[in-house]
């Protein structure tokens, strides 16, 4: 066999020689074809991202000075709702018993509120499972509200739902604003929706 | 170093210099004339071939990465093995892939049997040598293939110098005892005569 041990002289051998022998005859191995391609890949990347850290490095630093000076001037926080004064409207979706509401204000209004939480929802923090799990759900009441004032009637009716509408989009909009109170707990805007 | 090592290896200092500049076809003609003894003794002392590819790769990339620490008051070949033995070591100590195999005394054979290494082709003693415990093969294949003193085997492994004589002796034993015949292979010649 050509694996076959060369054991010449060795029977004379202590055990120790011998076995130094034996296993010094083993044959060499070669590693996996792959194996320089897989080092030289290597090499390659960790090069690639030491040129990248070196030429972004100064550029990052650059960075963090001018934001250092740029900060206290930054204006972080979230947008500002709509005015109080349509809030003044009865937040009830009980039927109205005294002068008809004007409608035209309402809706103009609750477009303003949805401007808001659609702004708010672009640029604030994202919610968490359980905030996102309300926003959900007033989502489908306002889409609910919404088919009903494609249904209403009446000018009561629909002044009513409109409100309504506006109410639930303040619900959505406080629950969006949450992330900046934690952040900022006496933040004007959370507070003026507060005080509505 | 040892003259039977598969390290023992002469570098050109114009190769070594070049390495040292982050050449990589200099440090390609170092891994290729390296690549058999490095994955040899990674094999060896790890057992396993993935172990041993991750040990040639990390140390090869270290030779590259690190050539420009290496002094010369060595071989250069030397201070490669030294990256290997390192790493292989550091993989067994950190990775304990293997299950450990604990020597029996009882069962180990006699040592005043003939050495059974002798007789073995390569293939067998090859599958005797990854039979055995770790740390015992990793002790055999560095003092009698690379030429290690008991003395840097203990300082390798972090253990005292008797550590590296017991797991020596016991795994030359054990290594004895794998590679000897078992009553069970022996062929029975009870009433295998032919009658006429």
């Amino acid at each position: 066999m050509h694996d076959r041990l060369d054991h010449h002289g060795m029977n004379d051998m202590s055990d120790e020689a011998s076995l130094a022998a034996a296993l010094r005859a083993l044959p060499a191995n070669t590693p996996p074809q792959e194996a320089w391609r897989n080092l030289s890949g290597r090499i390659g990347r960790r090069r690639a991202v030491r040129r990248t850290v070196w030429f972004t490095l100064p550029a990052a630093f650059a960075a963090g000075i001018a934001l250092a000076f740029a900060w206290p001037h930054l204006n972080l926080r979230a947008p500002s709702p709509p005015s109080a004064r349509v809030a003044q409207t009865p937040s009830s979706a009980k039927p109205h018993t005294g002068p008809v509401p004007d409608v035209a204000a309402l809706q103009a209004s609750s477009a303003k509120w949805q401007n808001w939480v659609q702004s708010l929802s672009h640029n604030g923090a994202p919610l968490d499972g359980r905030a996102l799990a309300s926003a959900v759900a007033l989502q489908d009441r306002i889409g609910m509200v919404d088919l009903q004032l494609s249904a209403a009637r009446s000018p009561a009716a629909a002044a009513g739902l409109w409100q309504q509408r506006i109410t639930l989009l303040q619900q959505l909009g406080l629950l969006h604003l949450q992330p900046y109170a934690v952040a900022e707990q006496t933040h004007p805007a959370y507070n003026r929706v507060i005080s509505m | 170093m040892d003259a039977h090592s598969n390290f023992q290896q002469h570098v050109e200092p114009d190769t070594i210099a070049r390495l040292k500049g982050g050449d990589l076809t200099a440090f390609e003609s170092v891994y290729r004339q390296f690549e058999r003894a490095a994955w040899t003794l990674a094999l060896r002392l790890t057992g396993r071939a993935d172990v041993a590819q991750e040990v040639l790769q990390d140390s090869m990339l270290k030779a590259f990465e690190r050539a420009r620490q290496y002094r010369g008051d060595a071989p250069f070949a030397a201070w490669l093995r030294k990256l290997v033995v390192n790493e292989s070591l550091m993989q067994l100590r950190h990775d304990r892939l293997h299950v450990i195999e604990v020597f029996d005394d009882d069962t180990l054979g006699d040592d005043s049997a003939p050495q059974p290494w002798t007789s073995a082709d390569a293939a067998t003693l090859d599958r005797a040598l990854n039979r055995l415990p770790d740390d015992a093969r990793a002790v055999l294949w560095l003092y009698h293939v690379e030429g290690f003193t008991h003395v840097e085997i203990a300082r390798e492994f972090g253990r005292s110098v008797s550590f590296s004589k017991s797991q020596l002796a016991r795994g030359t034993k054990r290594l004895r005892e794998l590679l000897q015949p078992r009553v069970e292979d022996t062929p029975c010649t009870i009433g295998s005569t032919t009658t006429a």
